[in-house]
């Protein structure tokens, strides 16, 4: 099955950030929008992924938003950060997916969502920094590298599972030392994405040790805010409840709190 | 979404939140017919991974275990809760609960057959005395001992003890059971409990698919606890003397314990007899008489008389059973195992100390058995996947071997099902001591293949 050689070739195939998108993101990281729309305008597939992205539904703009100015000083210094990084991550997207039953609109879909959800969570906790707010564009990650790696094995997952009930995760550590979260910190090194976020998105496996009080709080609530997530219909149909496993202990403590962030409806359904 | 299948149980793992929303995402048709199809005598559904659910979500899994507890006589229900998720379902369903309730995986597992020969001194408590009651006589007559608390001040008294017993049960309940005839492995026999009137029913609640199984995998002794019967009628009649038949192929023996015939026609008592089957009035009479217990069969030293041969469609699928074991072993470990020789011969374990066994049988258009023998240490290797962190845990070890042969046993069925071959595998059976399966595997002929794994030999029977 996926052997650690399989692993680091993936690693040594991520293509670096595109040179546009890094000097767009180090106008954002510097505050100065204007010079940051500018840059974007130089990418045709940014400029359409970003007029389609801020003008659907979820962002809850009555008129098209088209230029990129207006953009950019409507998303804002975190947004765009945020947005610019889950553009990276559409670059390393499969155009098929093997192993999840997921379409391109639903892993936008699925990252738009994190993305609105988490600055709800981390304005609730007042932890709400640039960094921080990016750090949820990581997560997916873990999901398209799921499936590059595990694509090929369907069916001898599926054997695996039929005895037992283990995770992508399990399964991928187990064989190669290496999980889906190690290989989500390599994309980070490579991206030249801040230590402080893929730091998060590691502990937010919800196995790591001797997390700092900060880490451990976000973490919590990125563990089980993609839980919330991959529980929605559509992911299940997708097979994403499996990719990891659930550390309900890990989130219990903040189940009540989250349960009203999000709004959650108990009658749901 | 598939159930993991382990033993006869199989079980439904979602993760996350379940609601009425979701909850019909996690099984597609072919998710409900694929385990409508499995060989199971409970279906139940873990809450373990389930940190919110209504009941709206639970009755997307409930009408599916429903259904099929209906039309396949298998128990079902939920398991592996806490507290308060067991007072939430109680809360939902209350007086209605039609379905089990096992707060663990492991108590679950002991209200079903199994091929090991262990009976577990479990501390049980109930408020409902009637309940109390059934869960005791399940439990007795799957083989175990139960130790029934009569009060709740007894119960938390003896559960300061938890070192006497396998499992303390609570929080658990028996919804309307699976109703199938309970059975319990003592020594090499297979003891079936049997009760009440007997009638044309017995052909739905006696699990011919687990004493098939028991026959391929090598029982050929299996004894009916039939001092609860009051009587049976012709039908019941015809089930056990064709059973009688079936046995008498694989050499194997049925015996009767403590039926009386007062009310059942001696005629039906001189039929039996005529069909092979042995009227004992006292258990023990059997258990307890090593003479007797070897003829019969029931002794492991004892093996079967009628020696059966390979055939060459058997040999024909030789590199496709072996095939079969060296990519699981390959997808398990991303170690490649490789054939050193191979000849067809009985048996031949050289060093059987330290080592490990496991089989799996199949029937149907092909039959035979897969018998594997490892080095302890290379037996850990081969499961680290499955067992995970480096355990020394003998039943740990054990019970992923099982695992580990029933995906070879899986892939060869699909092999032969490729060449249009039906067959069903049999449950897993490991032994910690090999010469347990020496005497078990002395006389049949096989192909043994001798392997090379990570520097070290390992043996592939394959005999039927």
């Amino acid at each position: 099955m996926v052997t650690q050689e399989q692993i680091l070739l993936y690693i040594q195939n991520i293509p670096p950030a595109p040179f546009v998108v890094k000097q767009t993101l180090d106008y954002v990281r510097v505050g100065d929008l204007t010079k940051a729309a500018k840059c974007a305008e130089e990418d045709p597939a940014l400029k359409l992924y970003l007029r389609t992205l801020v003008n659907r539904p979820i962002y809850g703009f009555r008129n098209e938003v088209s230029d990129l100015s207006q953009i950019f000083s409507i998303l804002g210094i975190s947004t765009a950060q945020q947005i610019l990084y889950n553009y990276l991550m559409t670059l390393l997207a499969p155009k098929e997916w093997g192993l999840f039953n997921l379409s391109s609109q639903a892993f936008y879909d699925l990252q738009a969502s994190l993305s609105r959800k988490w600055a709800k969570i981390l304005t609730h906790l007042n932890l709400l920094n640039h960094d921080n707010e990016s750090a949820i564009t990581l997560l997916p990650a873990s999901i398209i590298v799921c499936d590059a790696l595990f694509g090929e094995y369907k069916s001898e997952v599926e054997q695996l599972r039929s005895v037992k009930a283990l995770d992508y995760n399990t399964i991928l550590h187990r064989l190669t030392k290496m999980s889906l979260f190690d290989i989500c910190t390599e994309i980070a090194l490579k991206w030249e994405i801040s230590p402080s976020i893929s730091r998060i998105v590691h502990a937010s496996s919800g196995l790591d040790q001797e997390l700092a009080a900060n880490d451990k709080i976000l973490a919590q609530w990125m563990h089980l805010l993609l839980f919330y997530e991959l529980s929605q219909s559509t992911y299940v149909s997708a097979g994403l409840n499996e990719f990891v496993e659930f550390q309900i202990e890990f989130v219990q403590e903040i189940y009540e709190s989250f349960m009203q962030v999000v709004e959650y409806d108990e009658t749901n359904g | 979404m598939r159930p993991t299948v382990k033993g006869r149980i199989a079980i439904f793992h979602p993760q996350g939140f379940l609601d009425g929303n979701n909850a019909p995402s996690f099984l597609t048709i072919d998710d409900i017919k694929a385990t409508e199809s499995l060989n199971i005598d409970m279906l139940l559904v873990s809450l373990k991974k389930v940190i919110f659910f209504n009941k709206n979500g639970l009755d997307v899994f409930i009408r599916l275990l429903d259904s099929i507890r209906s039309h396949k006589h298998i128990a079902v229900g939920l398991c592996d809760y806490d507290s308060a998720k067991f007072a939430t379902i109680n809360k939902f369903y209350g007086s209605t609960l039609t379905f089990s309730l096992f707060r663990t995986e492991k108590i679950a597992e002991l209200f079903v057959p199994s091929n090991k020969n262990d009976s577990k001194t479990v501390l049980l408590y109930n408020e409902d005395a009637s309940q109390r009651s059934a869960m005791a006589i399940e439990l007795f007559d799957y083989g175990h001992n139960p130790v029934i608390a009569q009060s709740k001040k007894e119960f938390e008294e003896k559960k300061q003890s938890p070192d006497l017993y396998y499992a303390i049960i609570e929080e658990t309940y028996l919804g309307l059971f699976g109703q199938k005839i309970a059975t319990r492995v003592t020594g090499n026999a297979i003891i079936y409990t049997i009760a009440n009137f007997l009638d044309a029913e017995i052909t739905d609640t006696f699990n011919i698919a687990y004493h098939n199984n028991s026959l391929n995998v090598g029982f050929r002794l299996f004894i009916f606890d039939a001092y609860k019967v009051v009587s049976m009628n012709i039908h019941a009649l015809n089930f056990f003397t064709k059973l009688a038949s079936s046995a008498a192929e694989y050499n194997a023996s049925i015996c009767f314990v403590g039926l009386t015939f007062e009310k059942t026609p001696q005629s039906f008592k001189n039929d039996l007899e005529d069909a092979g089957i042995m009227f004992f009035d006292q258990m023990e009479d059997i258990l307890k008489n090593k003479e007797l217990l070897q003829e019969l069969g029931g002794s492991s030293s004892s093996s079967s008389k009628q020696i059966r041969t390979l055939t060459k469609a058997l040999i024909n699928e030789l590199p496709g059973f072996i095939d079969a074991t060296v990519s699981t072993i390959a997808m398990m470990t991303n170690a490649q195992a490789v054939k050193e020789s191979m000849n067809i011969q009985t048996l031949e374990i050289k060093n059987a100390a330290n080592q490990y066994a496991s089989s799996i049988g199949f029937y149907g258009d092909l039959d035979g058995m897969i018998i594997l023998i490892f080095p302890k240490d290379i037996a850990k290797k081969a499961c680290s996947l499955l067992i995970g962190e480096d355990s020394e845990d003998e039943e740990a070890i054990l019970d992923s071997l099982a695992e580990f042969v029933n995906i070879i046993g899986g892939r060869a069925k699909a092999l032969l099902g490729e060449k249009k071959n039906r067959v069903d595998i049999t449950l897993p059976r490991t032994y910690a001591d090999v010469n347990s399966l020496l005497e078990m595997a002395q006389n049949k002929k096989g192909v043994q293949v001798n392997l090379r794994f990570e520097g070290s030999n390992f043996i592939f029977f394959l005999t039927r």
